[in-house]
């Protein structure tokens, strides 16, 4: 197969992409350095960190991610409206995502957790939190991909919004590939 | 070839692999096993699973110049600096 110059879908996702990298990128190596001076703060309160709900929302994300390749998959073969059942599955991770991150959230707060607790929490809180926010909008532009997929708005010569917004809920799935061993796991 | 072989089959295979790999970060976890070396090793799976998620289903093996090393470069600055990060508490 000849190899293409440009990614997959438009080149300001992609632009957006490496920005959010960026950022997610700071957040991570401030986290690392700050645990470095914090050792055994970190080590203790990761300890109260739920990673079943971890490994649920790793492989709900995951499984999601696939979803969205089969949605792939599905236009370039002219099935839209299989793209638009792939897209709805993905959808469906997303939610499981939500609402699990949700339910360690409401766990932490019934306690007296917040931003103020320790350095531990504030970084725990505030990195889950935006990549939280990030999975919302992969949300909202997949579900725009998938109403135009199910309006018939996508053919197999022309399908560069569904790879836009697949591009965009991959990096939402990669980022957290890092995030979910450096905040449960990495001690 | 089809769509199914070059495309679908591959990314399975990637997406099987990517969910062994959460199990075994999740059990390193669970047991709550500490140390640079098995934190390294955990980091050294999350930079492999992103670096599939890059090539396979974000598509990146197909292309060629800046943007097939997009993501790469990326995992390599972030996992060189919690490395470095890391080391300081040896």
């Amino acid at each position: 197969m000849e190899k293409s110059k440009w990614p997959p879908g438009d080149l300001v996702i992609w632009i957006f992409i490496m920005a959010e990298l960026l950022v997610f990128g700071v957040f991570f190596s401030a986290y690392a350095f700050t645990r470095a001076n914090h050792v055994e703060l970190f080590n203790t309160y990761q300890l109260t960190l739920d990673r079943n709900a971890a490994l649920i929302n790793t492989l709900a994300l995951i499984t999601s991610s696939y979803f969205v390749v089969r949605a792939v998959a599905a236009i370039r073969n002219d099935n839209s409206q299989r793209c638009f059942h792939w897209l709805l599955a993905a959808l469906f991770m997303g939610v499981v995502f939500l609402v699990v991150k949700g339910a360690e959230y409401q766990h932490h707060f019934a306690h007296g957790v917040n931003l103020s607790t320790n350095t531990f929490y504030m970084f725990y809180l505030s990195l889950t939190f935006f990549h939280f926010l990030h999975v919302i909008l992969g949300m909202v532009i997949l579900i725009a991909v998938a109403l135009k997929a199910k309006a018939g708005g996508y053919s197999a010569s022309e399908y560069t919004g569904v790879e836009t917004g697949a591009s965009y809920w991959h990096m939402v799935d990669l980022v957290w590939m890092v995030l979910f061993p450096l905040v449960y796991v990495m001690r | 070839m089809t769509d199914k072989n070059v495309f679908i089959r591959p990314c399975t295979w990637i997406y099987l692999l990517l969910m062994a790999l959460t199990f075994v970060t999740w059990f390193i976890g669970t047991m709550q096993f500490s140390g640079l070396q098995i934190s390294l090793m955990v980091l050294g799976f999350a930079l492999l699973k992103g670096q599939l998620i890059g090539d396979y289903f974000m598509g990146l093996k197909q292309v060629s110049g800046f943007w097939r090393w997009a993501i790469t470069i990326w995992l390599l600055l972030v996992g060189s600096l919690i490395t470095f990060a890391f080391n300081l508490t040896a």
